[in-house]
């Protein structure tokens, strides 16, 4: 939902002194700064000319403080894209997820690297989850994200404390395109403090960093921006021939949002395509192996009003859906 | 009193003043002193610590002569050339270093001479002599054969024919000496008379440059240890220009006033003569080690030395000061964690040309690394890739360090994808599976004699979830009644 707050009947001054005084609390407070201007539309309208509508949370920072996923639903929702000198919180639910998660932070560094080529990555880990999850291995980064073998360097701390500290002093750096901090659980080292210094140092360099949490719990911390990642069916290859059956085709993500200033909810399921190095959006499931509908939470509800639309050839009591609203691989299959 | 086991019997190998008042001698018999005087108190010698001892006074000599080398079981040679007139003089310099000794509880002695062999003499049969160049002659003379350094047979045979003193072995002829007793006994009179150079050969590698700095007070703050790093390399600055070098490793060496040494090293990916980096890499070395730095009473000298060095490249800086060289940001960062860390801290994969996944890519510390290339305004062809391939292999995103055991209950053809499988006790339903891709052995490093290892056929699998993993199967299905199945491994995860 999108909160609106209707100002009504201010007087042009008193209101540029809300404004103000909004624009310091964002400032205060670290939160984006909200869109203050007058809808363009409302003038046109004599008895609504003083009224202005306040949207909570789409920012109207720079551009540039963003990094755009390139899928718009995303964006908005994250109220702009992912910010760009921020530390930035990517969950996998369980270990086995991590495979996905690091294809999830590695396309989002891919997009950072557009723009800035050959900078180097740093990927920083404790031991344990490089021994749970594996070594990122610079062979299959190539192929899928572009990331030069030169361009990744990885640091292995035994433990968690000295990981931070590579981590922090990495953060401050502006000669990483991005720094990516990888570890396992809910260690208690990991507390607010720990992580506000991380988004600090990342806020004054300008840099992202990255915070993969594989098994983690969604504890409180400094990231403007959580999301959870999980791996959703891949879509089959597409060949001259149309798609070829029982092939694994690209990578596809589910991204849940967990946490953002905006704090609108929402879940997508994102492919990745290698060779434009660009996400694209999939809004159902290409293989449905379950249905979408009862799995996780329910996605938002597109703003706007819901209009009735004429029933045509619908039964009366719309508990069934129809032959033709029933799709043909759910219906139940009988022997014999 | 100290006995040490010999042809299985204990035996007296060192014994002090009062134990040879009582008439006890070395090599008698432990039981012997006993019946004799059975209030003697025996310690069981122990080599292996007499070396620890004598090698950490070994490193406190440093602090006089970078040459110090350790000579048999009980003594140190110090090559003080050049270095005397730091100390006031001969004398002084070996009076300051026997006192020092004395008050750390040790009964030493020494001999100065020109020679080493002349200088070993001195300190074992003249007490604190000091030599003077022309005068080894006069003072070998009268000593007896084993102030020659020679071997105890080769002095048993001399003394046989007569020659007792090394007067009487120099005014011999040389060359039926050399014929009867081996060129070994000439070689180390010549050595003792400065006929001959002998090369005392250091302990530790000597630093090409090194600054130190002696405190009348002795520090022990970290603090101000650091603070006197940061004096010691803008000394060492104006050296390592004039150069035209930069260390690579740097050494620091902190003196305890009781005798004891720390050294603490650090080394760099890149050459560096700047103060400052200098300072900041030592302090993240000293952080680590704060607990392992015993500061006792202090330090009264510290010591920066560049272990190694490289030529300096000089890089010309723009005018508005802005040309951050990243590359060089990213050095330094991997120095400090290194020094903070370990070696293996900071880590750079290298590619490698073959076939096995494990193999294929190589991961070393960042400092051994070769440099990254400048980054190309335009890449043309990504070097990875090869160029003929269509379809580059592919590969996952992360990849085990050993592949995983799994157990795979069927398969739906013998020689296909597993239907399922139990990887770290969870089960996995395979929802779809590509390959096989067969990498065999590579045949080429494979020792002669040496078993062919089996082939791995590797599948992509999506698991029911959408989880897709890289799984192998090692060997083949064998129809031979005996023949064990093969095994399935996890190898990586794709994303």
């Amino acid at each position: 939902m999108l909160p609106e707050v209707n100002v009504m009947a201010m007087s042009a001054v008193a209101r540029d002194t809300v404004f103000a005084l909004r624009r310091q609390i964002a400032k205060i407070e670290g939160t984006l700064p909200e869109r203050l201007e007058a809808p363009v539309a409302a003038p046109a309208d004599a008895a609504k000319s003083d009224m202005t509508l306040v949207r909570r949370g789409l920012a109207v920072a720079s551009p540039d403080a963003f990094l755009h996923t390139g899928i718009e639903r995303l964006d908005t929702a994250l109220g702009g894209g992912l910010p760009r000198a921020a530390l930035s919180e990517i969950h996998g639910l369980e270990t086995r997820d991590a495979g996905a998660v690091a294809g999830f932070a590695l396309s989002l560094v891919s997009l950072i690297l557009k723009e800035k080529q050959g900078l180097p990555i740093l990927w920083v880990g404790t031991s344990e989850i490089f021994h749970e999850a594996g070594l990122p291995y610079a062979r299959g980064l190539h192929a899928l994200f572009g990331i030069e073998p030169e361009q990744l360097l990885f640091s292995e701390a035994p433990k968690l404390l000295d990981a931070l500290w590579i981590a922090e002093e990495a953060a401050r750096m502006t000669a990483f395109a991005a720094v990516i901090l990888e570890i396992r659980g809910s260690p208690r080292l990991l507390d607010l403090t720990a992580t506000r210094r991380l988004h600090a140092r990342a806020q004054n360099a300008g840099r992202p960093v990255l915070l993969l949490r594989q098994a983690g719990e969604a504890d409180p911390t400094a990231a403007p921006v959580r999301l959870i990642v999980s791996a959703a069916p891949a879509a089959s290859r597409e060949t001259v021939a149309g798609p070829l059956a029982g092939s694994i085709g690209r990578p596809a993500f589910k991204v849940d949002i967990g946490k953002s200033r905006t704090a609108l909810p929402g879940q997508f399921t994102l492919e990745w395509n290698p060779n434009e190095h660009a996400f694209a959006e999939r809004t159902e499931n290409p293989v449905a192996v379950v249905p979408a509908s009862q799995r996780g939470a329910d996605p938002a509800p597109a703003p706007g009003a819901v209009l009735a639309f004429p029933a045509i050839g619908s039964p009366a009591t719309g508990d069934q859906p129809s032959r033709q609203q029933h799709p043909a691989h759910r219906s139940p299959r009988r022997a014999g | 009193m100290i006995s040490h086991r010999d042809n299985n019997t204990q035996r007296i190998a060192a014994l002090d003043e009062r134990a040879e008042a009582l008439k006890l001698k070395r090599g008698m018999g432990i039981a012997d002193a006993r019946a004799m005087h059975p209030m003697i108190d025996v310690v069981e010698a122990d080599p292996e610590a007499d070396r620890r001892l004598l090698e950490g006074l070994a490193d406190w000599c440093d602090r006089y002569t970078p040459l110090v080398a350790i000579d048999a079981e009980d003594g140190l040679f110090l090559d003080v050339t050049g270095c005397t007139h730091l100390f006031s003089g001969e004398r002084a310099m070996q009076d300051e270093i026997l006192t020092r000794f004395f008050q750390q509880g040790f009964d030493v002695r020494a001999g100065l001479a020109s020679t080493p062999g002349a200088a070993w003499a001195a300190a074992r049969f003249h007490g604190n002599r000091i030599v003077a160049l022309g005068e080894e002659e006069a003072l070998l003379a009268p000593l007896p054969l084993s102030a020659l350094r020679i071997a105890p047979e080769t002095r048993t045979l001399l003394e046989s024919v007569g020659l007792r003193t090394a007067g009487a072995v120099m005014a011999a002829p040389r060359a039926p000496l050399a014929r009867r007793f081996g060129a070994t006994l000439l070689l180390r009179l010549d050595q003792a008379l400065g006929r001959l150079d002998e090369a005392v050969s250091p302990r530790l590698p000597v630093a090409p440059l090194s600054v130190e700095r002696h405190l009348a007070e002795p520090v022990m703050l970290t603090d101000d240890i650091e603070r006197l790093i940061s004096r010691l390399a803008v000394a060492l600055k104006t050296d390592l220009e004039r150069r035209g070098e930069g260390a690579r490793t740097l050494a620091l060496l902190l003196f305890r006033v009781d005798g004891a040494v720390s050294r603490i090293a650090v080394g760099t990916s890149r050459p560096m003569r700047e103060p400052r980096l200098i300072q900041r890499l030592f302090h993240e070395r000293l952080t680590a080690l704060e607990q392992n730095i015993d500061a006792g009473f202090g330090f009264d000298l510290v010591r920066l030395s560049v272990l190694s060095v490289a030529a300096f490249d000089l890089v010309q800086g723009d005018l508005t000061g802005e040309a951050d060289d990243e590359d060089a940001d990213i050095a330094l960062f991997a120095d400090r964690v290194r020094a903070r860390l370990d070696e293996a801290a900071v880590l750079k994969p290298v590619i490698v040309e073959s076939h096995l996944p494990e193999r294929a890519v190589k991961t070393v510390p960042f400092a051994e690394a070769p440099q990254r290339r400048a980054p190309a305004a335009g890449r043309a062809t990504p070097r990875t890739t090869p160029p003929m391939t269509i379809y580059p292999p592919e590969r996952p995103v992360r990849l085990f360090r050993s592949p995983e055991p799994i157990e795979v209950p069927a398969t739906e053809i013998p020689e296909g994808p597993p239907m399922n499988f139990r990887w770290r006790r969870a089960l996995y339903r395979v929802a779809r599976a590509e390959g096989p891709e067969r990498i065999a052995a590579e045949w080429w490093r494979q020792l002669p004699g040496e078993e062919e290892a089996p082939t791995r056929d590797y599948y992509r699998i999506e698991d029911s979830e959408g989880r897709r993993y890289w799984l192998y199967r090692q060997g083949l299905y064998s129809s031979a009644p005996q023949a064990a199945p093969p095994r399935w491994y996890m190898h990586g995860v794709f994303a």
